[in-house]
């Protein structure tokens, strides 16, 4: 057993505060996210410069997924309380967006004429895009913090 | 960019995303040959943006040369900042964490090798 599932296991047995979301394997989706977030974000910085009135909606897209990206990096990064909120947020919207924005470009393929990460689901970037969003949602409820005291009256 | 050194990135990338999987299943953190290959990695990679740099400074123009230079420059960072992202918390998630920044550079520089051709 790795010291951090054990710190994992006595927090539960001690009813205290749960894992926090940048340890163990949350670092390394901390390091996959951080990776999005700087392809997503410079991918939309070059198409917002070079050719915005291409496809400005796609590209607002793009720009919208990159500040996603970057706003989930660093919240599951501090791994605080209070960022784990922000970061459930940020996560929410990305899985939104990468499966309204991944059907919308495979039915109507002329709304969206310019790729954007989240594309048919994130085809361009192997689909880590739609798997990434559950990732972070199963880490976030993995690692939640437990109530000191069990709620009177429930289950 | 020179094709044959982007082919050593590519090897030397797949080798680190490789060993890093192994240590990560051998529930070792990175030892220090790994630690030290990876700074080899980046070190080839450096080189190769630098290389490539030189070409388009020389008048080398890509179709996408906004786009290239963002992979350039992306490439050369992000073995650094992974190095020191596994470092702060070594245990086997380490190996994995410099796998995955191996991973990104070794598909980066096959995006590069697609992108490296001749506007016009």
């Amino acid at each position: 057993m790795d010291p951090s599932r054990m710190r994992g296991v006595r927090a539960q047995q001690t009813g205290s505060a749960g894992r926090r979301t940048n340890s163990g394997a949350g670092r390394v989706l901390v390091a996959v996210y951080g990776i999005f977030a700087l392809a997503a974000t410079a991918r939309a910085g070059v198409q917002l410069i070079t050719r915005f009135e291409e496809a400005p909606l796609a590209y607002v897209l793009s720009a919208v997924a990159g500040l996603i990206y970057i706003v989930a990096t660093i919240t599951l990064a501090r791994g605080t309380r209070a960022s784990r909120r922000l970061a459930l947020i940020a996560i929410i919207i990305e899985l939104i967006g990468v499966v309204t924005v991944g059907t919308l470009s495979v039915i109507d393929q002329e709304a969206f004429p310019r790729a954007t990460v989240w594309s048919v689901y994130g085809i361009g970037y192997g689909f880590v895009p739609l798997v990434l969003p559950i990732l972070g949602l199963a880490w976030l409820w993995h690692t939640r913090p437990h109530a000191p005291q069990p709620v009177e009256g429930r289950g | 960019m020179i094709d044959a050194l982007a082919y050593t990135v590519v090897a030397l990338a797949g080798v680190g995303v490789l060993w890093g999987i192994v240590t990560a299943i051998a529930n070792k953190p990175p030892g220090k040959a790994q630690l030290l290959y990876a700074a080899g990695l980046e070190a080839v990679t450096v080189v190769q943006s630098i290389l490539a740099a030189v070409k388009i400074i020389g008048g080398f123009r890509p179709v996408e040369l906004a786009t290239t230079i963002g992979y350039l420059i992306g490439i050369a960072i992000l073995i650094p900042i992974a190095w020191l992202w596994a470092n702060v918390e070594r245990n086997r998630f380490s190996g994995i964490v410099l796998a995955v920044a191996a991973l990104a550079v070794l598909a980066m520089t096959l995006r590069l090798l697609v992108l490296w051709t001749p506007a016009g």
